[in-house]
């Protein structure tokens, strides 16, 4: 494999291993965006990275506790360290040079980190690329795939607030008006919920609340077709494709992005 | 003109002809009982390729989806258009052997005198012989055995393709399917290719399928009750559960059971015979699980065994004759032929062996049948996936360590495994992991601590235990432990239908079950990604314990 790599022209970190993760990374305007979240940060960040990308669980958990014991703050431990290192694992998955089971202890690690972040973080500093709203719908308890679209989407740099499972429609629309999001993200695994995504998007139009935000639904069983038939503004198969549809529907809500680059994100990542 | 193409073999096509034609010219048979005017729904193909290039639907196919069509029907419009259809896949084996039996037979009906008693009630007048009719409905595969009731001998055993696929490969898309415009069809078809197969049966044993005169179907919950004409949508929505499991809790039955006339299922044997059905363990775990539990013997149990019924729905039992846990195991059909690139169920043709060897040797491989490879099925992958971790080709990940994308499993014929492919086996054979491990866990003990571990479904028989064990498909036991029990269902079902007094004993076994769902464990999501890995299962003695969730 690693002969195929292409050299890199600089070195961001002084760690190899992080280095030959990055190298995965090919297509320019990526490159440069991921180069960017390891430059000038401390080594002990991209230990954690890349302990994450090998989804070392017990290294993240040291590492983690290390880095707050020695006062870095929870935001910088989780910008510069698990979420860069998801970001890796974001486009290796898409790129096919990882599957599911590798994205999973990647996952794993990264909670493992959150353990220690999450009950002291403070609202970051940085301007967040727009607010997701996530549940599995009514009936389902499936949310392995939906957590796994959480941790990327926190990765790309959006706020989400996570519903869990079995969610109502009240609940969603409760959260959307409550956290102003622009994007609400549907998930559900069985074929017998998936209708519960339509009866959900009925329940904003009933509310005359439709216009509000845009919404995505993904799972399984979902498919592009059954997406639009049930009025949803978009779909997406993975992980992946759920950061990009989220990217491109605030893109769109913004009116920075025509709808053109919604339908695109959907192309790219089919 | 292009080829009509069927399992490797090919005829040049001619406008007009429908597949059914083709088939008769291949000597393939197709089942039928209508004269092929598309009424009876046997006559079901899968047509692979060239879709574009047969006539449109017609109204009597309107309740197929996807790639399937009706034989009678489909006809080549576009004689340059490369079709490539399949049947049904049926395979037949004649067997004589005694009924495995842990209860002395007490036949519920029998010979006294010139008649033929069904209890105390004389059904028919006796002529040559008393037979009965057992059947496991799978989702995937139905087996039945048809069971000489004087001498309580097995004397054939039968299994074929679920005739249902159209309606999805698994039990949600056939309830959302029921649940549709074409409800009932499912149920339809399911009987017309039972009653096809039986007969085929009868004029193989040379007897007259009126001188079968009880039955007793098994099943997973919903593949049981669609074949009563039980509405199943409940089975679909939380909490999971049947009608009939929603009744007895209402107090409007005493059991799950289910007991009818064939008349009234259209089943077509002497119509007065009994049909009857065990009761359901609860939710998802059907009366298919009740019918192993009683061919293991769960009932004489004194130490802790366990059952793994693996299909498309896992099922997992713990305990002993007192008590019992149980949970069903979404897998999915990656083990089953389904969502792998080169999967195939255990019919003639699928490579059920594999074995490598580190020198990079080729790899050698054995089929069912000793036909040529035409995919791989579960017993196959097991060995695989066991292989290419002891030889070090693949990581725990499922990633291999050359950095391949692909291992071709059989190079000959150009057949392999992908990288997604091992994600998807990967994540079905987690999905049994859970089961096992939290079973085990709320049960409260170890995998050393099982005494015996049962393993039933399809292509048990044919796993290497030692490999399943390598790659976490099943608990860490000795695999001197492991008994490997097959089609422990229709072995249960055919017990059944010999003894009134085991469908007594199975009435008291299910009442002594806790259903285990699993999303209950709140550390379900590190089990799952622990269970991803192709390793053996390594359960922390620490963490068991009744106490623990
Ligand atoms: C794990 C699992 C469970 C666990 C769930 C635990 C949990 N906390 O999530 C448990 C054991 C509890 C469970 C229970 C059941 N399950 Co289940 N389960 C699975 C299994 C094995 C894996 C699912 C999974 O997590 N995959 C991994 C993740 C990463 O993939 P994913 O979810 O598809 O997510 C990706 C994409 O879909 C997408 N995505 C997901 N959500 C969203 C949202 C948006 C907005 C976007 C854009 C994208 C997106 O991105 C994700 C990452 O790439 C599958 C079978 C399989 N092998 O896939 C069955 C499966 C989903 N289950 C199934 C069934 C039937 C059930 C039960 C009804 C079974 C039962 N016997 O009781 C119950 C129902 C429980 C309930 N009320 O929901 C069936 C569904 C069949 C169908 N056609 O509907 C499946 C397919 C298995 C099968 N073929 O039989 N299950
Ligand atoms: S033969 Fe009866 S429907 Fe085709």
């Amino acid at each position: 494999m690693e002969a195929h790599l292409p050299e890199t022209p600089y070195m961001t970190t002084q760690h190899a291993g992080l280095e030959k993760e990055i190298r995965y990374v090919t297509k320019p305007f990526e490159v440069k965006h991921i180069r960017s979240l390891f430059e000038g940060t401390d080594p002990i960040m991209h230990e954690i990275a890349f302990n994450l990308i090998s989804g070392d669980q017990v290294e993240v958990d040291r590492l983690t506790r290390e880095a707050l014991a020695r006062g870095f703050e929870a935001n910088a431990v989780l910008d510069d360290g698990l979420i860069a290192g998801m970001a890796v694992v974001g486009i290796k998955f898409r790129d096919n040079i990882i599957f599911v089971p590798e994205v999973l202890i990647a996952a794993r690690a990264m909670k493992a980190g959150m353990a220690y972040i999450e009950p002291i973080l403070s609202e970051s500093g940085v301007e967040p690329v727009g607010t997701v709203i996530m549940g599995t719908v009514k009936g389902d308890l499936h949310d392995i795939g939906k957590n796994l679209c959480i941790m990327m989407l926190r990765g790309a740099g959006f706020v989400v607030h996570d519903l869990g499972v079995d969610t109502k429609p009240e609940e969603f629309i409760d959260a959307v008006l409550e956290h102003g999001a622009q994007v609400l993200g549907m998930s559900a695994l069985l074929t017998t919920t998936m209708p519960n995504m339509g009866r959900a998007i009925e329940a904003f139009e009933a509310e005359g609340l439709r216009e509000e935000v845009s919404i995505m639904v993904g799972g399984a069983p979902v498919t592009q077709e059954f997406a639009e038939d049930m009025g949803a503004d978009g779909y997406g198969k993975d992980a992946i494709a759920c950061v990009d549809m989220a990217r491109a529907l605030v893109g769109v809500r913004d009116g920075s992005a025509p709808l053109e680059t919604a339908a695109g994100a959907r192309e790219a990542s089919s | 003109m292009s080829p009509i193409h069927h399992a490797g073999r090919e005829l040049d096509s001619a406008a007009g002809m429908t597949i059914f034609d083709y088939a008769d010219s291949l000597s393939v048979r197709v089942p039928t009982s209508c004269g092929r005017s598309g009424e009876c729904h046997e006559c079901i193909v899968e047509v692979r390729s060239g879709m574009e290039g047969l006539t449109p639907p017609t109204e009597s196919e309107r309740f197929l989806r996807g790639g399937y069509r009706l034989a009678c029907q489909a006809a080549v419009a576009e004689v340059d258009a490369d079709v490539e259809f399949a049947v049904l896949r049926r395979q037949p084996r004649i067997l004589t052997r005694s009924v495995r039996r842990r209860t002395a037979p007490a036949p519920l009906t029998e010979r006294r005198g010139s008649g033929v008693y069904f209890g105390e009630e004389r059904v028919d007048a006796y002529r040559d012989g008393i037979y009965g009719l057992a059947v496991d409905v799978g989702t995937t595969t139905v087996a039945l055995n048809v069971v000489d009731l004087e001498r309580a001998e097995v004397v054939h055993t039968a299994s074929f393709e679920n005739p249902q696929r159209f309606g999805g490969s698994d039990v949600m898309h056939r309830i959302s399917y029921d649940g549709g415009e074409h409800s009932g069809e499912l149920r339809r078809v399911m009987l017309s290719a039972i009653n096809f197969e039986v007969g085929e049966v009868c004029r193989r044993l040379g007897i007259h399928r009126r001188r079968i005169y009880e039955a007793v179907f098994v099943g997973n919950s919903t593949m049981r009750d669609i074949v009563f004409g039980v509405d199943v949508q409940s089975i679909g929505e939380k909490p999971y559960k049947s009608l009939t499991e929603v009744e007895l809790e209402a107090g409007e039955r005493s059991t799950t059971a289910l007991e009818v006339r064939a008349r009234d299922l259209d089943l077509r044997i002497f119509p007065g015979a009994n049909v009857y059905s065990p009761p359901l363990v609860g939710c998802h775990v059907g009366s298919d699980v009740t019918a192993d539990l009683m061919a293991v013997g769960m009932n004489e149990q004194d130490d802790a065994v366990m059952l793994v019924d693996v299909g498309t729905n896992t099922e997992v039992v713990v305990g002993n004759r007192l008590r019992m846990m149980a949970a069903s195991c979404p897998a999915g059909p990656a083990f089953e032929g389904g969502a792998i690139t080169y999967g195939m169920p255990g019919y003639d043709g699928a490579v059920e062996a594999v074995g490598l060897s580190e020198d990079g040797a080729p790899v050698r491989y054995e089929t069912i049948g000793g036909a040529p490879a035409e995919g791989i099925c579960g017993s196959g992958l097991v060995d695989l996936l066991s292989e290419l971790r002891r030889t070090g080709r693949m990581n725990e990940l499922g990633a291999f360590n050359d950095g391949a994308g692909e291992f071709y499993f059989a190079p000959d014929r150009d057949m392999y495994v992908s990288r997604a492919d091992l994600s998807a086996l990967a994540q079905a054979k987690s999905a049994n992991f859970c089961g096992q491990w939290i079973v085990l866990r709320r049960y409260g003990i170890t995998p050393e601590e099982v005494s015996r571990l049962y393993l039933a479904g399809g292509f048990a028989n044919y796993v290497d235990a030692g490999h399943a064990v390598s790659i976490g498909f099943i608990a860490n036991v000795p695999e001197e432990r492991v008994a490997k029990v097959g089609n422990a269902s229709l072995e249960g079902a055919t017990i059944m239908l010999t003894s009134g007094r085991a469908r007594e004993a199975a009435e008291e076994l299910v009442r002594r079950i806790e259903h285990v769902e699993l999303e209950t464990a709140p550390d379900f999501f590190d089990i799952f990604v622990e269970g991803c890995m192709f390793k053996p299962m390594q359960m922390p003695r620490a963490s068991t314990g009744a106490a623990a969730p």
